[in-house]
């Protein structure tokens, strides 16, 4: 008697729970008498909200009107989007001049392309790469944004930021079709690839003292007009201030964590102090500080301008939540790590720079990345003092005289900008988040 | 008494090479100096500038503009005071209470708020858990400022003039919003009325040995009584029956419509409504991410023989899942509280008077004492915060003796 089938039996269907729209349906939305009413209930909710906010943002929207009357004679219910749309260029760029908006968009796009090569993965030297956004970008920005005369000092910055952008983009070349770092790519088209190290070293020098003095004198002979601070204003200057804060908060932060885990006592207390003074209050008492006590903390006859106080401001209170996120990221690297790098030899910052902060620094950039978000939210705060960043800008609409008291449709148009800012910054660090942890995964 | 062995090994260990310079202990004492001498270099020279600079202003100094009375006056405020008599003293005082009278309520507001989106967004419900997600992603991503100005702005300066209020009690009178604020009516406390609190509480009380009763009946014999009936019955009928028995001793000062304003009752200005909303509404979302992490990182097993052992989903929740999760929600549920305090003083943008508006803001440009009044603004907050993280450090501590 056998009971083995000869033939295969063929495979069954999968049952509908599992397989069909119909089952996704039944199995998320309909599983029970009371998750079918609270699916209803969820789409009742949705309805009224997004379909409202349609109705009213675009059906019965007004896009094209010269003032707020004619928008109500278009429709009385829905926004007057013409008002933002009238003003998108202050919003973006407030009231610097225009004809000069182009050295803006330059600035931007110098930026994009010096950034570029940290997110090509043939690129070498992406560390050089960063340091020199750091340390070269702001001089050569600084100079397209404010213009005017320039001293000696920021002639030799501007020129050393040509060349490094220079460098930087014939780098990017050079790893996108060869794979190599600039150095080796010019070494060879040189011939010089063979030759020792010393005259090799010599070769490359030549080339950027070259290049130092073409830039000198090429950026000698611009003359771009001058633009008070004052006139700064709307999404650039929001982009301004937190750029810097960014860039100046993240080594401050460092410093504080590594001052506040450091084994001198002396250097703790004052680090840990300053810490959590600044962490207990608010970043808006920090900026009245700044623009009502600055003045008096400065020699007589020394003003500084608002701006600079509230970079100030922003910088320091920044860098203490800044610190605090570097500390749980130190917390996190094994005692081992310390040990290891004391027997080999290395010093206390020997130990941070080579051994831990590379590995700290990976761990944290989620949290730095959200603490970058949190700082691009508070700048809005700058608008409370008398700045006129972006969401001064969205204020001063509602005060226009064919806009007066328009203030939904520009708020709303601001929230809708930071919103795309913060969660794209927030969806790229998890991106980030997955591909840095890849490695620890089983 | 010297061991003369003990006194030969000492001689007989190489000397050690002190090198002034290159010596740990040296070098730790020299960085320390250097630290000192510049941080208190720094800071005589922030002084000494702040001081020549407050004499050549002709500025005063001192606390003593705190018994000067004040000439200004503030739309809300929970304590008496009268402009041109009340002192900067009471200011500060008045602007201390708001900030904490909104914060207070938003802190519960939102906290109730997040749990709800939390645990929602954990929902087996698909369409449930994608809700509570874009309310998070929405309203964590805007800046909070601009929600407190479009609260402000785009909602309670739009609504209607007083004379069309809109009833929130369904046209009792009692609540009345319009574009001045909302109008409460304020309860009137007849003779006997203190029965019905007394009632409550001896509910309460009895409800509390009630439950403690039940718990050891089912610990000692593994029958269950339930609860959740017998108590709310005797907590809402209890004062129900005294309130009735004693003649309902309880009357309303509702606000009325003379001429042009309500009459009676109190105010709240339409800024601390949008405060109070946009706060709540902010923190709530992230609220909810605390506790939504609180939950995932309670072991699924624990869930899992919660259902095996046939309870039901609400009690998994609430019997099993919840009381782990909060050891972990707890931490950064407070760091919360924290900035929502924090986060009131964005009431400057929309004037309602907490202590930074009232008292850093106006009282500063009127009087003038810059140090001072900064320094006691952020003072203040300072002790907001140590005194919650005090109470924070004590819960970490309790809930690590729990854990094994």
């Amino acid at each position: 008697m056998a009971i083995v089938k000869a033939e295969r039996t063929p495979d069954r269907r999968p049952p509908v729970s599992e397989a069909t729209v119909l089952g996704w349906l039944r199995k998320n939305l309909f599983s029970s008498v009371s998750n079918t009413l609270l699916t209803f209930v969820m789409l009742y909710i949705i309805y009224l909200t997004v379909g409202g906010a349609f109705k009213w943002g675009v059906l019965d929207a007004t896009f094209i009107a010269d003032n707020r009357r004619e928008c109500y004679d278009n429709s009385l219910t829905g926004a007057c989007w013409a008002g933002v749309i009238h003003w998108l260029n202050n919003i973006f760029y407030g009231r610097y001049p225009r004809t000069e908006i182009w050295r803006i968009n330059l600035g931007g796009v110098l930026l994009a392309l010096w950034m570029a090569p940290l997110w090509i993965s043939r690129v070498k030297g992406k560390f050089l790469v960063g340091v020199s956004v750091v340390v070269f970008y702001p001089f050569l920005a600084g100079y397209l944004f404010s213009g005017g005369e320039k001293g000696l000092f920021m002639q030799i910055m501007v020129a050393s930021a040509l060349v490094a952008f220079a460098v930087n983009m014939a780098n990017m070349l050079a790893g996108l079709f060869s794979r190599q770092g600039l150095g080796t790519f010019a070494l060879r088209v040189l011939g010089q690839d063979k030759a020792t190290g010393k005259t090799q070293r010599n070769v490359l020098l030549v080339l950027i003292a070259i290049a130092f003095g073409a830039a000198f004198f090429w950026q000698m002979s611009w003359t771009i007009q001058s633009v008070v601070w004052t006139k700064w204003g709307g999404l650039f200057l929001t982009l301004v201030i937190s750029g810097i804060g960014i860039a100046l908060s993240l080594p401050g932060g460092i410093l504080l964590a590594l001052g506040r885990r450091s084994k001198l006592p002396i250097v703790r207390v004052l680090s840990t102090g300053f810490i959590e003074i600044f962490r207990s209050v608010p970043l808006i008492t920090v900026l009245f500080m700044a623009t009502t006590m600055f003045p008096l903390f400065m020699p007589e006859g020394f003003v500084l301008n608002k701006l600079v106080q509230v970079i100030i401001a922003v910088v320091l209170f920044n860098a203490c939540y800044m610190a605090e996120t570097v500390r749980a990221g130190l917390q996190a690297i094994p005692k081992e790590q310390f040990e290891g790098a004391h027997t080999i030899g290395l010093g206390y910052w020997g130990t941070m720079g080579l051994i831990i902060m590379p590995q700290a620094l990976k761990h944290m950039i989620p949290n730095i990345v959200g603490s970058f978000i949190g700082l691009l939210k508070d700048t809005t705060l700058v608008s409370i003092i008398g700045l006129f960043d972006l969401l001064g800008m969205l204020r001063s609409i509602s005060k226009d005289v064919p806009w007066m008291g328009l203030h939904k449709e520009p708020l709303i148009f601001g929230a809708i900008l930071f919103f795309i800012m913060c969660s794209s910054m927030s969806k790229y660090s998890r991106h980030l988040e997955v591909k840095l942890s890849a490695g620890r995964k089983r | 008494m010297d061991n003369p062995d003990l006194k030969a090994e000492r001689h007989r260990r190489p000397k050690e090479d002190f090198d002034f310079f290159h010596d740990q202990r040296v070098r730790w004492v020299l960085y320390q100096i250097l630290t000192i001498g510049i941080v208190g270099w720094l800071a005589w020279y922030l002084i000494g500038n702040t001081a020549h600079n407050l004499a050549a202003r002709g500025m005063n100094t001192g606390f003593g503009f705190l018994t000067v009375s004040a000439g200004f006056d503030t739309d809300f405020k929970l304590i008496d005071y009268t402009p041109g008599v009340g002192t900067y003293g009471r200011i500060f005082v008045i602007g201390i209470l708001n900030t904490l009278l909104v914060s207070f309520l938003a802190i519960i507001f939102s906290t109730m708020l997040g749990f709800f989106v939390g645990v929602m967004r954990l929902s087996p419900n698909w369409l449930a858990a994608k809700v509570a997600l874009a309310y998070v992603e929405i309203f964590r991503n805007v800046p909070l400022l601009i929600q407190v100005v479009f609260w402000y702005m785009g909602v309670f300066s739009v609504l209607p003039v007083v004379r069309n209020s809109i009833d929130l009690s369904l046209g009792s009178g009692l609540m009345e919003l319009n574009n001045r604020g909302l109008y409460l009516a304020t309860p009137v406390f007849g003779d006997n009325f203190w029965m019905t609190p007394a009632a409550l509480a001896v509910a309460v009380v009895g409800v509390v040995l009630f439950r403690r009763h039940a718990r050891k009946v089912q610990e000692r014999s593994g029958r269950q009584i339930h609860t959740l009936l017998p108590s709310i019955g005797a907590v809402v009928l209890m004062p129900l029956v005294v309130f009735i028995a004693t003649g309902m001793p309880l009357g309303w000062d509702k606000p009325v419509l003379e001429g042009f304003n309500f009459v009676g009752g109190t105010s709240v200005p339409p800024a601390f409504l949008a405060l109070l909303i946009s706060l709540s509404i902010y923190h709530a979302a992230h609220v909810a991410e605390a506790v939504r992490a609180g939950i995932l990182s309670v072991n699924p097993g624990q869930r899992e023989a919660a259902f095996s052992i046939g309870l039901s989903q609400a009690r998994v929740m609430s019997m099993v899942v919840i009381p782990q999760a909060m050891r972990a929600i707890v931490p950064p549920l407070i760091s919360n509280w924290m900035n929502v305090v924090k986060n009131s003083s964005l009431a400057i943008a929309i004037g309602y008077s907490d202590i930074v508006s009232l008292f850093m803001q106006t009282a500063l440009n009127q009087a003038g004492y810059a140090v001072e009044m900064v320094g006691m603004t952020m003072g203040f907050y300072m002790v907001v915060s140590l005194t919650i993280s005090f109470f924070l450090n004590i819960y970490n501590k309790r809930v690590q003796l729990v854990e094994r």
